[in-house]
């Protein structure tokens, strides 16, 4: 295989494999940081499209140029290498990085993938059924055309039920189904559609900003979202648009954005750095106070692909990726990493109620490591659950900035 | 002999820009020039272009002047109490800088650049999530007020204390305005002192500056003589806290 188009590294190379929040903020904050430091960012996708935020981009509350932005812009700005490419092998001994435009070689290598889905629950290996489910009825919490599957689905919308389901495990933006339950009955509502949303959620509650996401589907669309709790798909029928639950329930369809659970990406396991963790299938093997993998300290595992249970979001992965950063820093110049040199990430996240005008509830924590459980919890948290306030309005407000905000720092 | 709030500054890191203190107007801001850089001297002015005088200034009222460009938005403060003083301050990537006290009689007078030092959210003529937060209110970013916030991520500042990150995700303080306190009372704008986010703002925000300053290169030209001060309620339509 030949090199890939990039020019020679002029120092001590890094290589980012994922240009998502993680990967962008990494990047950038590396550059920052060391301007010697060469770094180059790569992701198969041509344009990128944020996760959050989109919710309101499907229901068509925000145009579709709010959340698409330019990676050209991230390297113009910030001075490092964008390789559009996808990586399809890492050879750890001669620090190799393949990909379909050719192979180049770190120092460092940073594996941010973000998360894949996991239909196994579902589909027990039939994968012509996985593929209907992908076709069908994406999940959209992977950004991209399943953002534009979910919002034709929306706007085509006529009546019935549009079920939407939750995982379990520590899925991907915990608040995002019951936002888009929130704003997809707040659509059908708004264009007075004879529909239903039913929620269908694997865990016994709601898992974040409980008492807003209840408060808001009570008051807001008593007659249109119905949540069900510790609900259990055994079976998906598609040609008869059915869903049978464990416990004998049978909802049928209109149409569905179907939540899968999620698991680390699946270059993890190519790489050779992939394990279970507590909460989802094959995540990043790694010391959790340094992102080192354990079976190489020169490739650093972030972004959602961590197994410490820290929430999925952009924002985490944004917070965090500034630390990252440093730790990669401070490895390059020959410092020990370990649990003295940790830092906790913030989660401050916004979730949209109802559109007009636009009210959210908010969570802001950071993380906190427990030494009998072995495992990170939330520590100095707070929310902002009074959605139907002047505060909830306010946070309609900084939902909007909160996102601007994530987009300057990703890529100016 | 002029109040001034001097500036003692340790140098660390490399030099943003570096200004020899005898270059400024004859005057000493600063030990070296490290994260210090000299802007024109303006006067501080009300809308009616009057002088400001110290004294005048409301307690804990948001006050915003644009400085040392036509386009960034700064905060004026008049503190409950004295500041700190001789407050030790670090950049986001470790520059080291002396942020030395408030000005004015009592030594409550500060200005930081409004523009937040995490993703840059400011006061704009529509609305201003960025703000101080007077003792007597409440905010989710601290379990203390009398400080400034950001309220887009909730990033807090120690408002006598050089603008010192408290809480958030904030990387770094606050830009500092460095002011002078005159014999006659008057407020002077004279430089600038911390990491600012001057370059990365006209960069960011073109759409914006366009609709509220006629253009980035409007904008970005320098105040001169003086700059108009005006309570924040009168600079942005919608004040957003929480």
């Amino acid at each position: 295989m030949g090199k890939a188009p990039v020019p020679a590294a002029t120092g001590k190379r890094v290589v980012v494999v994922g240009a998502g929040p993680s990967g962008l903020t990494i990047a950038k904050y590396l550059k920052k940081r060391n301007k010697a430091v060469d770094v180059v960012l790569i992701d198969k996708r041509a344009v990128f499209m944020s996760g959050f935020i989109s919710n309101l981009v499907a229901t068509g509350i925000l145009p579709l140029d709010f959340i698409t932005h330019d990676f050209l812009a991230g390297a113009r700005n910030s001075g490092y290498h964008f390789l559009q490419a996808t990586v399809v092998d890492v050879d750890k001994k001669s620090k190799t990085v393949y990909t379909n435009e050719g192979s180049l070689n770190y120092d460092v290598l940073v594996l941010a993938p973000g998360i894949d889905y996991d239909y196994s629950r579902w589909t027990n290996g039939d994968m012509a059924l996985e593929e209907r489910l992908k076709t069908q009825y994406p999940a959209a919490f992977i950004p991209g055309s399943e953002t534009l599957t979910l919002k034709s689905k929306i706007t085509d919308f006529e009546g019935g039920n549009f079920v939407i389901t939750v995982p379990g495990g520590n899925y991907r933006c915990l608040p995002g189904p019951y936002e888009r339950a929130c704003l997809v009955a707040d659509y059908i509502k708004k264009n007075d559609i004879k529909g239903k949303v039913i929620v269908l959620d694997e865990n016994p509650n709601i898992t974040i900003k409980a008492d807003g996401f209840h408060s808001a589907f009570k008051t807001l669309y008593p007659d249109i979202v119905e949540y069900m709790p510790s609900t259990t798909i055994s079976k998906i029928d598609l040609d008869n648009k059915v869903i049978h639950t464990e416990l004998g329930e049978e909802i049928e369809f209109e149409d569905a954005a179907l939540y899968p659970r999620v698991r680390g990406n699946k270059l993890l396991e190519i790489v050779g750095v992939a394990k279970d963790s507590v909460f989802n299938k094959m995540e990043a093997d790694i010391d959790p106070f340094t992102y080192q993998s354990k079976v190489d300290p020169d490739i650093f595992c972030t972004g959602d692909v961590r197994p410490m249970g820290f929430s999925k979001s952009g924002n985490t992965a944004n917070t965090e990726g500034k630390i990252v950063a440093e730790y990669i820093d401070m490895h390059l110049s020959g410092k020990k990493l370990g649990r003295d040199t940790w830092k906790s990430p913030l989660t401050i996240c916004y979730s949209a109620v109802t559109s007009d005008p636009l009210k959210a509830v908010s969570v802001n924590a950071e993380y906190a490591y427990n030494d009998e459980k072995k495992a990170f919890g939330f520590a100095n948290a707070g929310t902002m659950e009074k959605w139907n306030s002047k505060d909830g309005v306010n946070a309609g407000k900084g939902l909007i900035e909160w996102g601007k905000g994530l987009y300057r720092d990703f890529f100016m | 002999m002029d109040r001034r709030n001097f500036l003692k500054v340790v140098a660390a890191g490399t030099a943003v820009m570096a200004v020899s203190p005898s270059m400024i107007s004859g005057r000493l801001y600063a030990d070296d020039g490290t994260l210090y850089a000299a802007y024109e001297k303006v006067q501080l002015v009300d809308a009616a272009g009057n002088p400001i005088k110290a004294s005048g200034l409301k307690p804990e009222v948001n006050y915003i002047f644009n400085y040392p460009h036509v386009g960034t938005p700064c905060l004026l403060l008049n503190l409950p109490g004295k500041t700190d003083v001789d407050v030790k301050l670090k950049s986001e990537f470790g520059e080291e800088y002396v942020w030395k006290s408030g000005v004015g009689k009592d030594r409550s007078i500060v200005a930081y650049s409004a523009i937040c030092s995490h993703q840059m959210t400011h006061p704009t003529p529509k609305d201003s999530f960025f703000q101080y937060v007077p003792t007597t209110k409440k905010t989710m970013a601290y379990d203390k007020s009398g400080i400034i916030v950001c309220s887009s991520h909730l990033s807090a500042y120690d408002a006598k204390a050089g603008a010192k990150v408290l809480a958030g995700a904030a990387g770094q303080p606050l830009a500092s305005i460095v002011l002078e306190h005159k014999d006659d009372d008057t407020l002077w704008a004279v430089g600038v002192l911390g990491a600012d986010k001057f370059h990365d703002y006209f960069k960011s925000f073109k759409p914006e500056l366009k609709e509220f300053y006629n253009g980035s290169r409007e904008a970005k030209k320098l105040v001169k003589f003086s700059a108009k001060t005006i309570p924040l309620t009168e600079f942005s339509q919608e004040l957003i806290q929480y």
